[in-house]
């Protein structure tokens, strides 16, 4: 999972994005909307970086379609050490 | 053998662009995140960089090597380094791909 979280948040051209992203929604789960909004990015590009993050397991969504909400998963949180070493120099 | 050289050249100019790209992503990315992880990255791909640079100017403009390289280098040299060449090419396309993301 640790090296996962690299790639997906450091080894990649929208790895900052997506760090910003996860920082966003452990303050507070939000959908895809209130997302792009708070953080001033393009819904699809949000959309787009919201399922590479599922991919990894690194976010879940509550599964309400249109309006889900994405938290952090288990696996994320359990490795929250790492995603904090990280989020901390974006921005 | 002209066709080989060619290829060699071409093959050496594509690697150089790839790395060049992956290169901006990682050195971007370690300026942002200053780890181990991106520095490591970074490092690779400028290595591999100056690795396929310095074949290109070799082939083609280096004063004594480039003469040497398309006059006094059989085919079956050439084509065993032209396969070397792709076999990386193929390798960087796929980075370049994952790491455009």
């Amino acid at each position: 999972m640790e090296s996962v979280l690299w790639y997906v948040l450091t080894g990649t051209r929208g790895g900052a994005n997506r760090a910003r992203l996860l920082r966003a929604i452990d303050e507070r789960p939000r959908n895809a909307n209130q997302l792009a909004e708070d953080l001033d990015l393009d819904y699809k590009t949000v959309r787009h970086h919201l399922d590479v993050l599922m991919e990894n397991d690194i976010v879940q969504n509550s599964g309400d379609d249109y309006g889900a909400v994405y938290l952090p998963t288990d696996q994320a949180r359990h490795h929250w050490e790492t995603v904090e070493q990280i989020i901390e120099e974006v921005e | 053998m002209g066709l080989l050289i060619d290829a060699a050249r071409v093959a050496t100019a594509l690697n150089t662009v790839l790395l060049a790209m992956l290169t901006y992503v990682w050195a971007r990315n370690y300026l942002q995140f200053r780890s181990k992880h991106t520095l490591g990255l970074s490092v690779f791909s400028i290595l591999l960089l100056a690795e396929n640079a310095l074949a290109f100017y070799y082939y083609m403009l280096d004063p004594l090597l480039a003469g040497w390289f398309s006059t006094a280098v059989p085919a079956p040299a050439w084509r065993a380094m032209l396969i070397l060449h792709i076999l990386e090419f193929g390798a960087l396309v796929f980075l370049t791909w994952v790491t455009w993301d």
